[in-house]
C-alpha cells in the first residue's frame, strides 16, 4: 500500500511537473512545439497549477502563525524549562498576539491615527532594533576572521585574511602613490578573481539546481517517496 | 522570455534529464566505478551528531529564509535531504532535533523531514512535531537571525547545520554558537551568506556541495547518480566555455583565420556525415 502510494505520489509529481514546466517555458515562436502545447492547454494548466500553489502558500501562513504560537505556549508552560526560555517565549507570544490584535483593531477602523499604530510599531521597535543588529554584524565577522586563524593557519585562511586586508586598506580615502598601488591591486582584485570565483560558485549552484529539478522531475527526489 | 531563450531552455533541460537517466542506469550496475572525492564538511558531520548526543544536547537545523514556491525551491528540497540525513542521525538521542525555517512554506517540509527521520528509525509515534518551528524571517531577517541566536542560547544545543538562503546575518548565528563552544557547519545560494559561512564554519559547505548531501550521507546509488551527472554536466559547462575562448583567442592572433578554420572543418564534417 506505501509502495502503492509512493508511486501514485510520483506519477503525480512527473505529470503536473512536466505540464507546468512546458506551459510556462514553451511560448508562441517554437514552431510545431508551440502549436502542440496551446492545443493541450498547458499554459492555462500551469498557470492553474501557480494559483493553487499561491493559495496553498497563503494557508501555510496561518499554519506558521498556529505553529509559533502552540511552540512557545508549549515552552511557556513546559516543565523542566530555565527561566530565560520562558521569559523569552512568553514575550514573543504576547508580542504576536499584541500585534494581531491590533491589526484587526485597525482594519476595523476601532484605532485610527497617522501614522497608524501598526506602522508605528514597525517603524519604532523593530526598525531600530533591526538596524542595531545590522550594526552587530560587523564585529561578529571580524570576530569569524579572527576565529579561522586561531582555529588553525591554513593556506587558504592565509590568503583570505591578506586579501581582506589589502581590500580595507584600498577603501581607504588617501592619495599618496603607495595608496593609489594599494587602490588598483584592490579593483583588479575585485574585477576579476572575486568576481570569476563569484561566477564559478553561481554556476555551479545554478547546475546543481537544473540536475535537482531534473531529478525531481524523473522522481528520484526521496522527499515524496517515503 | 523571447524565442532563443525558451529553445535554449528546453535543450538544456531536456539534456539534463536524459544524462540524469543514462548517468542513473549506469551507476546502478556499476556502483563501485565511483569514488566520490572528500568533502571535509561531510566527514566532519557525523562526529558532531555524535558529539552533541553524547552530551544530551539538540542538533539544529535552519533552512534559513529558504521557501516552497519560489526561487529557491530546489535549495529548500536538497537541504531538506541534508537535514534528513543529519536529523536520521541524531534521532537516537534523548534531545529532540530542532529544525526553524523562516519562511512558513518550508514548515511542512521541515515538519515532514522529522517524521521521516524518526520513520527511518521505526519510531514516527515519537516524532515531536513542536521542534519544527517557525520564526518570522523575510529577505535577510536580522529578526530571523536573532531568534536564531536565542534559540542556540536558550536550548543549549550541541551542534548547528545551517543551509539553505542565508545572508550577513549569518554571521550573527555563527558568533552565537562560536561563544557558547557550539560546532557549525554552514552553507548559502547567497554569495554574502555563503562568504560568511565559509569564514564562521567548523568546516563550510561550498556552492553545489550540498547537493551531494545524499551521496555523501546516505547509501542510494541513485543519489551518487545526481553527483555523477553533476560532474558529466560541469565536463560539458567547461567545454562550452572554452571552445569559444580558443576560438576567440585564436581569431585575436590569427587575424580571423582560426575562425574560418574552424568553419571549414565543421562543413567538412558536414560533408562527411553526408550533409552534401
Amino acid at each position: 500500500m506505501v509502495r502503492l502510494g509512493s508511486a501514485l505520489a510520483t506519477a503525480i509529481v512527473i505529470v503536473v511537473g512536466i505540464i507546468t514546466f512546458l506551459g510556462l517555458v514553451v511560448g508562441n515562436g517554437l514552431g510545431g512545439l508551440s502549436t502542440v502545447i496551446n492545443a493541450f492547454a498547458f499554459p492555462t494548466i500551469a498557470n492553474a497549477f501557480l494559483q493553487l500553489t499561491v493559495i496553498t502558500v497563503a494557508i501555510t501562513v496561518l499554519i506558521g502563525i498556529f505553529n509559533l504560537v502552540i511552540v512557545h505556549l508549549g515552552r511557556v508552560f513546559g516543565r523542566g524549562k530555565p527561566f530565560s526560555q520562558r521569559i523569552n517565549s512568553l514575550v514573543l507570544v504576547v508580542s504576536a498576539i499584541g500585534v494581531i490584535v491590533l491589526g484587526a483593531l485597525e482594519r476595523a477602523g476601532v484605532l485610527t491615527g497617522s501614522p497608524s499604530p501598526t506602522t508605528v510599531l514597525l517603524e519604532g521597535v523593530q526598525v531600530s532594533i533591526e538596524s542595531a543588529l545590522a550594526g552587530l554584524v560587523l564585529f561578529a565577522l571580524v570576530y569569524g576572521a579572527y576565529r579561522l586563524m586561531r582555529r588553525r593557519v591554513t593556506g587558504s585562511g592565509l590568503l583570505f585574511t591578506f586579501v581582506l586586508l589589502l581590500i580595507l586598506t584600498g577603501a581607504l580615502p588617501f592619495s599618496t602613490p603607495g595608496m593609489r598601488l594599494v587602490g588598483i591591486v584592490r579593483d583588479w582584485l575585485m574585477a576579476v578573481p572575486v568576481s570569476a570565483g563569484a561566477r564559478g560558485i553561481l554556476l555551479g549552484i545554478a547546475l546543481a539546481v537544473t540536475v535537482a529539478g531534473a531529478r525531481i522531475l524523473i522522481g528520484q527526489d526521496r522527499s515524496y517517496r517515503d | 522570455m523571447d524565442n532563443t531563450t525558451q529553445f535554449l531552455t528546453i535543450v538544456i533541460f531536456f539534456l539534463t534529464l536524459v544524462v540524469t537517466i543514462i548517468v542513473t542506469q549506469f551507476v546502478r550496475r556499476r556502483r563501485s566505478l565511483y569514488t566520490l572525492r572528500e568533502i571535509a564538511a561531510f566527514q566532519r558531520l557525523p562526529s558532531m551528531i555524535g558529539e552533541a548526543i553524547e552530551s544530551n544536547r539538540p542538533v539544529h537545523v535552519s533552512l534559513g529564509n529558504a521557501s516552497l514556491g519560489g526561487e529557491s525551491t530546489v535549495v529548500a528540497l536538497a537541504n531538506a535531504e541534508l537535514f534528513y540525513q543529519v536529523t536520521r542521525r541524531a534521532v537516537i538521542g534523548t534531545a529532540a532535533p530542532i529544525f526553524t525555517v523562516g519562511d512558513t512554506s518550508a514548515l511542512p517540509l521541515a515538519q515532514d523531514t522529522l517524521r521521516r527521520a524518526y520513520a527511518s528509525r521505526g519510531i514516527v509515534s515519537s516524532a515531536p512535531y513542536s521542534s519544527a518551528r517557525w520564526y518570522p524571517g523575510g529577505g535577510h531577517s536580522l529578526a530571523f537571525a536573532s531568534a536564531l541566536t536565542a534559540t542556540v542560547a536558550d536550548d543549549k544545543v550541541g551542534a548547528n547545520i545551517l543551509g539553505g538562503s542565508f545572508g550577513t546575518e549569518l554571521a550573527l548565528v555563527g558568533y552565537a554558537a562560536a561563544r557558547r563552544n557550539q560546532s557549525l557547519i554552514a552553507t548559502s545560494d547567497q554569495l554574502e551568506g555563503q562568504a560568511v559561512a565559509w569564514v564562521m564554519s567548523d568546516e563550510a559547505l561550498i556552492g553545489e556541495e550540498v547537493f551531494t548531501a545524499g551521496a555523501y550521507l546516505g547509501e542510494s546509488s541513485s543519489q551518487v547518480a545526481g553527483v555523477v551527472t553533476q560532474d558529466a554536466l560541469r565536463f560539458l559547462l567547461i567545454l562550452g566555455i572554452l571552445v569559444p575562448t580558443i576560438i576567440t583567442l585564436g581569431n585575436t592572433f590569427s587575424s580571423g583565420s582560426f575562425g574560418a578554420a574552424v568553419q571549414r572543418a565543421i562543413d567538412f564534417f558536414q560533408r562527411l556525415l553526408g550533409g552534401g
